[in-house]
């Protein structure tokens, strides 16, 4: 009976410890939604004057000094990019060592090394050496580049998760029954390690999509939208600011929903059934 | 479950053009080797298998008998040697272009699909028409008895369930070979006995060919019509199930199979009709072959005598006797084993059969005997 007690007690403290972990982690930002609705004549600090959409459409006008617009097509495409990228070498990657090859342990070190280098240094680098190889700095070519070794790693350890559980079996099965590797990839691995998949992709995307230390030296002119955030608040803080903060995290919230019933939809398909 | 669906198709693959003599292989397997590193996993393994033959590879874990499976696969590839299935070269081939299919020991099913859908997935890589593929599902999963799981995914199906799911999966396509990894080994205990009944018909009646790896003794000798023993790598023996009971040829075979008695010694004087052994518990004779050639003496050998040979009421004929001393008595079903200590420490097993009343009880000291054919000396020298 006092056991049953003590294990109810302690599902209230961790329940709510986790809830005040939570509002901890999105309070902020609830913070600076609740200021973007601020009136015309709104600061950017509580009280707030005023409640209205006027710095949405402040936004949507791009009237204050910069258009967010493009940054934020240019942001979004990005992360698309590194997300479909991350996918394709992820998988790759983790699929070569499962199979284990000659060097297989340097490999794995140094697709991590994107991970542990700071983000400063790897972009500054990175655009020196761009310079010293005459290449233009661009959003959609270095910027695409010195984000996907950032995103990568993430999405290999996760692949690579998947595939430590993964029953090899099931694809020599598959093999035994006539299919070839290809076959078997396509029509017993992969939909198996979707949700890994899906995962790797939604890493590439939130990576990519925020990603400031990196861009920094390696965009050229036209920014992405954390640049093109940072930028304006080194000029003028306007709740605009708040605005472009709430709006992209809205965004990425519908971009992790959508991932998220992918997920969903994968899971019911692969669903164990309990009779 | 009933095995008339598979039984009505059509059987026999015809001859190969490579003639009717290799035809009538199933599958050879020519000094075959596998090593990893420096490991050696199959060494130098040759087998041959005939048409329909039920094949048991058994042995310990770790004995290779695993991996001679998968290489019959192509799940991999030997270092050396040569693998034939119908009398066709395969040994370069993968595993789909093999005319084979595989049971795996957890079975391995697909776990995203339906017992239809996975049970059809041989069919459907053949890029058989729907209607057949549908058409032949039904038809095996009735006669397997699992029609009523069409439509459930492997985690919802019991031991006994996935296993048949597995099987209809694998026979299908009707294969030449059908390799089975410890098929049974999963199950439980109470459902072995009846499922190796139902895979020894399916198999006779299919005349699909079985090679069926188990460390167990009793599904080798029950089940094969050839029995492969095989320890470090290595083939040990291969023979008839009798065979390989009562005529062990090595030390190991005759240790591992349950019921033997081995003894080490070394050659003493070479009779015209017996060997004289000498081991540290007295001198044995074993049975010369008329014109079986001498062994030096001095050679080490070993021999062994199965424990319902052996008796403790002495004629004549007993002549092999040594004393030991009971330390215990066991009941199997009908069978009252004794085990005793030897004078050089080592156990000796002593059975006997019917239901009258323990003549030995623990503790006791006694002089058992056997006679000269009873001993079975390993190896060559014995041939």
């Amino acid at each position: 009976m006092g056991g049953k007690l003590g294990l109810r007690l302690t599902g209230w403290v961790l329940g709510t410890l986790t809830l005040v972990f939570l509002a901890y982690q999105w309070l902020p930002i609830f913070t600076l939604a609740l200021l973007s609705f601020s009136g015309p004549t709104g600061g950017t600090t509580f009280p707030m004057n005023g409640t209205s959409f006027h710095w949405y459409e402040e936004l949507w006008r791009a009237s204050v000094m910069n258009d967010f617009k493009p940054p934020l097509l240019r942001s979004t495409l990005l992360a698309i990019a590194c997300s479909a990228t991350t996918i394709v070498l992820s998988v790759m990657a983790a699929q070569a060592m499962r199979g284990r090859f000659r060097g297989n342990g340097w490999f794995f070190y140094l697709m991590l090394l994107g991970l542990m280098a700071p983000g400063i240094l790897v972009g500054f680098g990175f655009a020196i050496m761009m310079r010293l190889l005459g290449v233009e700095l661009s959003w959609d070519t270095t910027t695409f580049l010195v984000q996907v070794s950032w995103t990568l790693p993430f999405g290999f350890l996760t692949m690579l998760a998947v595939f430590n559980r993964f029953d090899a079996r099931i694809e020599e099965a598959a093999l035994t029954l006539g299919a070839s590797r290809l076959t078997a990839f396509r029509r017993i691995t992969l939909p198996l390690v979707l949700p890994g998949v899906i995962g790797a992709g939604l890493f590439g995307f939130s990576l990519s999509y925020d990603e400031y230390a990196r861009s920094m030296f390696t965009t050229g002119p036209e920014l992405t939208l954390p640049l093109a955030v940072m930028a304006q608040l080194d000029r003028q803080l306007t709740p605009e600011i708040y605005a472009v903060g709430t709006a992209t995290t809205f965004f990425s919230l519908i971009a992790i929903t959508l991932f998220t019933v992918a997920f969903w939809a994968m899971r019911r398909s692969t669903a164990v059934r309990r009779s | 479950m009933t095995v008339d669906a598979l039984a009505a198709s059509p059987p026999a693959k015809a001859g190969t053009a490579q003639g009717p003599a290799r035809a009538q292989l199933d599958l050879e397997l020519r000094n075959i080797r596998k090593r990893y590193g420096s490991f050696t996993a199959v060494d130098d393994v040759s087998l041959k298998v005939g048409k329909g033959q039920f094949v048991c590879l058994l042995g310990p874990s770790g004995c290779g008998k695993t991996t001679t499976l998968r290489c019959i696969a192509g799940l991999e590839e030997p270092d050396d040697g040569g693998i034939l299935i119908g009398g066709k070269e395969v040994t370069q081939d993968p595993p789909w272009k093999r005319d084979i299919a595989m049971m795996f020991q957890d079975f391995a099913l697909f776990p995203h699909m339906t017992v239809a859908r996975q049970v059809g997935f041989g069919l459907e890589m053949l890029q058989r028409p729907k209607v057949e593929i549908a058409q032949r599902v039904q038809q095996i999963l009735t006669s397997f008895e699992i029609a009523a799981l069409a439509d459930r995914k492997p985690a919802s199906l019991s031991g006994g369930q996935r296993q048949r799911v597995a099987l209809a999966r694998a026979m299908i396509t009707e294969p030449r070979i059908l390799l089975l990894d410890e098929p049974i080994g999963a199950l439980d205990y109470s459902l072995r006995e009846t499922v190796m009944l139902e895979l020894k018909l399916l198999q006779q009646r299919t005349g699909i060919s079985f090679i069926w790896v188990t460390h167990d003794q009793n599904e080798a000798f029950s089940l094969g019509d050839l029995v492969v023993v095989m320890n470090h790598a290595r083939i040990e023996q291969q023979g008839a199930p009798e065979d390989i009971l009562l005529r062990p040829a090595t030390a190991f075979v005759a240790g591992f199979v349950q019921g033997n008695n081995v003894f080490r010694g070394r050659m003493g004087e070479v009779l015209a009709d017996a060997f004289c052994i000498e081991t540290g518990t007295g001198t044995f004779l074993a049975p010369r072959a008329l014109g079986a050639p001498p062994v030096p003496p001095g050679t080490e050998v070993s021999f062994s005598v199965r424990a319902e040979q052996i008796t403790d009421q002495l004629s004549d004929r007993h002549v092999n006797r040594l004393t030991a001393t009971c330390t215990a008595v066991e009941y199997f079903g009908s069978v009252r084993r004794h085990i005793l200590e030897r004078s050089d420490g080592e156990v000796l097993k002593y059975d006997q059969f019917g239901a009258h009343a323990a003549r030995i009880v623990p503790g006791q000291r006694v002089t058992l005997g056997w006679a000269i054919e009873s001993t079975v000396l390993h190896g060559r020298a014995g041939a």
